[in-house]
């Protein structure tokens, strides 16, 4: 009980500071935290292969992949502060929510329902994994075609030159990137993946011309 | 801790997270609001099969697929920010209001 209120706190005091500080970097950091707290929290609710993965997949994925962000775009520094109005307007949105939800929580009043009983197996990793192939396959099935499409997007976004040259986008982003540090070069990811032997055994003509587009 | 302490705390953290997403106009800390929200309907789910579920693996499911989700969500978004950042030079919402790349 003690336990779950620490946890709660945490998780709200990091989250709150995450939705309101300035520096974007604090944000990310405070995000991980809040996570963090919120993966105790699943262990608390009797469920530690979701709270493992919250800690690989959130923490361990999607905040390192946001400061990855920050740090390709450099957007760190110049966060543009937000107007008044705006922030008066979000709050009031936000509490509004949370007292209408809370009211109706409070007043439903759950807590009075009975516990069903079940097993110890019923929460075991085990159960999760049977019923995640058996009953829920189309639907494991269907998340892995999703995340497929989202890598093919994702690449495909990043690796987009802008404007000229669609077609060699591949091997002209990696010739550039390698001279042009300053430059955003997220599809460089994208360029690695294609065999490296011809873009090392092409002719120094090719690459010639390459840097000419880079002075251009 | 009941049930109705638990569904408060997802409340709160999805309240942070709309709050998050109507204020902030960096792209990235919006996304962060909206990972927020996500987390908080997991909190959700997993306090109600903790507390009344008869058949507890399905919650957990639940909220497997809401990080799976949730993971291909923001490598788009993310992908998406470095996109506009690229063409715009800067991540802010109040400018973003063309959709020709």
């Amino acid at each position: 009980m003690l336990t779950a209120g620490l946890v709660m706190i945490v998780a709200i005091a990091a989250a709150i500071f995450a939705a309101t500080t300035r520096n974007i970097v604090h944000a990310i950091f405070a995000l991980a935290i809040s996570l963090g707290a919120i993966a105790l929290a699943f262990l608390i609710l009797k469920s530690p292969f979701v709270a493992a993965m919250e800690v690989l997949i959130y923490i361990g994925g999607i905040s390192v992949a946001m400061v990855f962000a920050v740090m390709l775009s450099s957007v760190g520094k110049s966060a543009p502060s937000e107007g008044m109005t705006r922030r008066l307007g979000a709050g009031f949105a936000a509490i509004a929510f949370f007292a209408g939800v809370a009211a109706v929580l409070i007043g439903a009043d759950l807590d009075g329902l009975p516990v069903p009983e079940t097993s110890a197996e019923a929460w075991s990793v085990q159960q999760i994994g049977r019923d995640l192939l058996d009953r829920f396959n189309v639907v494991f099935e269907l998340l892995s075609v999703v995340l497929l499409l989202a890598i093919l997007g994702a690449v495909t976004i990043a690796s987009r030159n802008d404007g000229h040259d669609e077609a060699s986008s591949g091997n002209a982003g990696a010739g550039l990137g390698a001279r042009m540090p300053d430059e955003m070069r997220p599809g460089d990811s994208a360029a690695s993946v294609n065999p490296a032997s011809p873009a090392s055994a092409a002719p120094s003509a090719s690459d010639a011309s390459r840097s000419e587009e880079a002075r251009a | 801790m009941m049930l109705t302490g638990w569904l408060l705390f997802s409340l709160a953290l999805f309240s942070i997270g709309l709050y998050a997403v109507l204020a902030r106009r960096n792209l990235i800390a919006i996304l962060i609001g909206i990972e927020l929200m996500l987390n908080g309907a997991s909190v959700n789910f997993l306090a109600f099969n903790a507390y009344l579920s008869k058949d507890p693996a399905v919650g957990q499911i639940a909220v497997l697929f809401v990080i799976g989700l949730a993971a291909a969500e923001a490598a788009i978004a993310l992908s998406i920010i470095l996109a506009v950042y690229r063409s715009r030079n800067a991540i802010d919402v109040a400018g973003l209001d063309e959709l020709k790349g």
